[in-house]
C-alpha cells in the first residue's frame, strides 16, 4: 500500500476521531484508545460508572465505522444460548426460533457490545472467549464467522454483588481496557448537565456522519498497517524488557509504597498481550503519522494493553486498578530506551 | 740554724692571721650602703661540676669606700662548721663607676659545685663580707652580702624512689621521651589525611574536583572520546540519555521534558535542544532510515549539546555560539 493510502486512511481515522469527540465530550484519551484498537482489530473492555457514556461512545464509534452494531446485557441468569438464538411461540401458536444477537447480523456484524459482562456467567464468558479468539461460532449445524467483529464490553469494578469475576484468559482476550471517567473539565461537566443537545442520545449520534470507514476494508488495512511500519532493534530490546519487568518488576526496581512486591505479581503479561501491545503502538504510530515505532507510541498504548492482563495476589485483588497503574508507571520509569 | 727559726717565723704570722680574722667588725650603717642582687633564675636541681653565676652591685656612699683586699678570693674553700661546703668561688670580676655620691660595684661571682650525695641535700652560696673603710676618720666597717640557698641534687637515684613524695615545687616537671607517640601521631595524620581524600573523592561521586563527576561532565569526557561513525554516534546518544536519566532521576523521554525543565530550570536555556536530542536519539534509534537534518556531523553535534548542558549543570550558561541550527 503506498504511503498515499496510509495518508487516507489516516485522514479518515482522524475525521472519525474528530466527529465522535464531538458527540461524547471531554474523552479524547479514551477515543484515542478505542481508534488505536479499531485498526489494531482488537476487542475492548471498557471500565467505567454507570451514565459517564460508554454506550453513546460505542453507537457513536459503530455509526463512524459502519457495519451492524449488536447489544446484550449481562444478568446473572445470561445462559450461552441468549447470545446465539430466543425461542418464542409465535402467532401461529407454533414455536419459533430466531437468531440471538450474534448471529443476528450475520458477517456484517461490526461491533458487539456486552453491556456488564462481569455480571454473566462463567459460560457465557468461555462462549466469548471463543467468539472473540476466532470470530466464528457453531450454531444450528452451521459455522458462522464474523470477520469484522469487535467486541466491546463493560464492566463496573464497584458493585461486586451478584457478579463475576472475568477469568485471566478471559481479559487477555481483550486488547485493551479503557477506564471511562467523568472528565474534570467543569465547562464540559456543566454542558453535559445542561445542555439539552447531550439529553438525547439517538439525537445526538444521529448527527454522526455515517461510514467514515469501510469496516468491511478494515482487516485488510489493519495488516498492511502492521507491515508498514517498522520497529527497530532498540525498540525491541526495549518493549522485552517492559515485558520481564511485568513478570519480575523487582528486578528493575519498581516499588510500590505499602506493597510487597516480591509477593504481588501471579503472573506478568502473556505474549499475546504484548504482541498486543506491539501492534497498538504501531496504530498508535501511524496516527501521529510516523513510520516507524517510537516508545511514546508504546508508552501511549501500554497501560490500557497491559494493566488488565496482570495477575495479582488474592490480597492485593482489591486493590488491582490503583497498583496496576502504579506499578505500570513505576516500570516505564525505570526502564531507559536504549 | 736557719729552718728551726723560719718556722717560728711562720707559726707567728699565722697566730696573728688568726687573731685578726676573728674581730669583729662593725657594721656600716645602711643608709652608706645598698645592696643590688641577681642570683641564679633557679635554686635547685644543681649537681655536682654545675656553675652558678651571681652578680652583687654594691652601691658605697662617701665617706666610706670598698676595701678591695676584702673582696672574696679565688678558690677559697668555704667551710661550714667546720665541715667543707664544697662551693667554690670560681672566679671573680670587679667592676666600679664613680659617682658624685659615692662608688658603685658591680662584683660577677662563679661558684661551682664540688659536692654531692646520696640525697638532695641544702647548700649555698656563702654569705661574703666585705670591709669598708671610712675615708675620714679611717674606721673599718663590714657589710655582710647574704648568702644565696638552693639545692645540690645527686647525680643518680638510688633505691624506690616514690615521685609523688620525692616531687619538688621548684623542679620542673621532667620530660618524657615522646619520640613514639610522634611517630604515631603523624602515621595517624597521615592516615586521617588519606581517609578525608578518599572520603572526598568517593563524596565526589569518584572524582576530586566538585561536579568533575556530574552526569554530564563524565559523559562529555565520554562523548569526547568516541568514533564519529554510526556505533560511536549511538554509543554517544546512549551515553546523554543516561546522564539524562541519572539528572532527572528517572527515565527521561520527550513526552515529560516539561517536567523535567521544571524541575531542573537550569536546563531551562537548552529547552529547544533538549527536544533536537530527543528528535535526533529517535531517528538514530528507532527509524534510522531518517535522515537528521542537523546541519554538522551527529557526533559533534552531541558533543556539543552534552558541553551545553555541562555548562547548565555547572551553573553556568550555556555557550550559545555552539548552538547548531537545524
Amino acid at each position: 500500500m503506498s504511503d498515499t493510502q496510509l495518508a487516507d486512511w489516516r485522514n479518515h481515522a482522524l475525521t472519525l476521531e474528530s466527529e465522535v469527540n464531538k458527540v461524547v465530550v471531554g474523552q479524547e484519551t479514551p477515543v484515542r484508545l478505542i481508534t488505536t484498537s479499531i485498526f489494531a482489530r482488537g476487542h475492548v473492555l471498557l471500565e467505567g460508572d454507570v451514565g459517564v457514556g460508554k454506550t453513546t461512545l460505542l453507537r457513536a464509534f459503530s455509526r463512524g465505522i459502519g457495519g451492524a452494531y449488536q447489544r446484550i446485557e449481562g444478568t446473572i441468569d445470561l445462559m450461552p444460548n441468549d447470545l446465539v438464538y430466543h425461542t418464542y411461540l409465535g402467532e401461529d401458536g407454533k414455536p419459533h426460533v430466531s437468531a440471538g444477537p450474534l448471529l443476528m447480523s450475520g458477517e456484517n456484524l461490526s461491533i458487539f457490545f456486552f453491556n456488564e459482562i462481569n455480571r454473566a456467567r462463567p459460560q457465557v464468558h468461555s462462549l466469548l472467549l471463543r467468539v472473540m479468539a476466532e470470530r466464528s461460532l457453531t450454531a444450528f449445524n452451521k459455522e458462522h464467522y464474523f470477520p469484522h467483529m469487535l467486541v466491546f464490553a463493560d464492566r463496573n469494578q464497584v458493585e461486586k454483588e451478584e457478579t463475576f469475576d472475568i477469568p485471566s484468559a478471559a481479559r487477555d482476550r481483550f486488547m485493551m481496557e479503557i477506564p471511562i471517567a467523568v472528565p474534570s473539565d467543569p465547562a464540559i461537566l456543566e454542558s453535559l448537565v445542561f445542555d439539552t443537545r447531550y439529553h438525547d442520545v439517538d439525537a445526538l449520534v444521529g448527527k454522526l456522519p455515517v461510514d467514515l470507514l469501510q469496516f468491511d476494508q478494515l482487516n485488510g488495512f489493519a495488516a498492511t498497517l502492521q507491515n508498514s511500519i517498522s520497529a527497530s532493534p532498540t525498540l525491541r530490546n526495549y518493549v522485552l524488557d517492559l515485558w520481564r519487568a511485568t513478570k519480575t518488576p523487582t528486578d528493575f526496581g519498581v516499588k510500590i509504597t505499602g506493597v510487597d512486591m516480591n509477593r504481588l505479581v501471579l503472573s506478568g503479561a502473556s505474549p499475546r498481550g504484548m504482541g498486543m501491545v506491539l501492534r497498538a503502538a504501531r496504530v498508535n504510530a501511524w496516527l501521529n503519522n510516523r513510520t516507524a515505532v517510537l516508545p511514546e507510541d508504546v508508552h501511549a498504548v501500554f497501560h490500557s494493553t497491559v494493566a488488565h492482563r496482570l495477575v495479582f495476589s488474592p490480597v492485593y485483588e482489591m486493590r488491582r486498578t490503583e497498583i496496576a497503574r502504579e506499578m505500570l508507571s513505576g516500570i516505564i520509569n525505570a526502564i531507559a530506551t536504549p | 740554724m736557719r729552718t728551726p727559726f723560719l718556722l717560728a717565723l711562720c707559726a707567728l704570722s699565722m697566730a696573728n692571721q688568726a687573731v685578726y680574722a676573728d674581730i669583729i667588725l662593725p657594721d656600716v650603717g645602711a643608709k652608706y650602703v645598698s645592696l643590688k642582687q641577681i642570683n641564679p633564675s633557679r635554686d635547685a636541681g644543681y649537681v655536682v661540676g654545675d656553675v652558678l653565676d651571681r652578680t652583687i652591685i654594691l652601691d658605697v656612699k662617701k665617706p666610706y669606700e670598698l676595701v678591695k683586699e676584702s673582696l672574696p678570693i679565688e678558690g677559697y674553700e668555704h667551710r661550714y662548721r667546720g665541715q667543707i661546703s664544697g662551693i667554690e668561688l670560681i672566679k671573680i670580676s670587679h667592676q666600679e663607676s664613680n659617682s658624685s655620691e659615692g662608688v658603685n660595684h658591680e662584683l660577677q661571682l662563679r661558684y661551682q659545685v664540688f659536692t654531692t650525695g646520696k640525697l638532695a641535700k641544702p647548700a649555698a652560696l656563702r654569705a661574703e663580707i666585705v670591709k669598708l673603710r671610712n675615708t675620714n676618720s679611717k674606721e673599718i666597717v663590714q657589710y655582710r652580702i647574704p648568702s644565696y640557698s638552693f639545692r645540690i641534687s645527686p647525680l643518680s637515684v638510688f633505691g624506690a624512689v616514690k615521685l609523688k613524695e620525692e616531687m619538688s615545687p621548684f623542679v620542673p616537671p621532667l620530660f618524657l621521651d615522646d619520640q613514639a607517640d610522634l611517630m604515631q601521631l603523624s602515621l595517624a595524620i597521615a592516615t586521617l589525611s588519606l581517609s578525608l581524600l578518599g572520603l572526598l573523592y568517593i563524596l565526589g561521586v569518584h572524582a576530586w574536583l566538585p561536579r568533575m563527576g556530574a552526569p554530564f561532565a563524565k559523559a562529555y569526557r565520554d562523548i569526547r572520546k568516541m568514533p564519529d561513525n554510526e556505533a560511536g554516534i549511538q554509543e554517544a546518544a546512549t551515553r546523554l540519555h543516561a546522564a539524562l536519566n541519572k539528572t532527572a532521576g528517572g527515565v527521561l523521554f520527550s513526552s515529560n521534558l516539561d517536567q523535567f525543565i521544571k524541575n531542573k530550570p537550569v536546563y531551562a536555556p537548552l529547552n529547544q535542544e533538549l527536544e533536537r536530542f530527543f528528535s535526533l536519539s529517535s531517528l538514530v534509534f528507532f527509524a534510522p532510515v531518517a535522515h537528521t537534518h542537523l546541519g554538522v556531523s551527529p557526533k559533534l553535534w552531541l558533543q556539543q549539546f552534552c558541553r551545553q548542558l555541562r555548562d547548565c549543570e555547572r551553573g553556568l550558561l550555556p555557550n550559545v555560539k555552539n548552538k547548531v541550527s537545524q
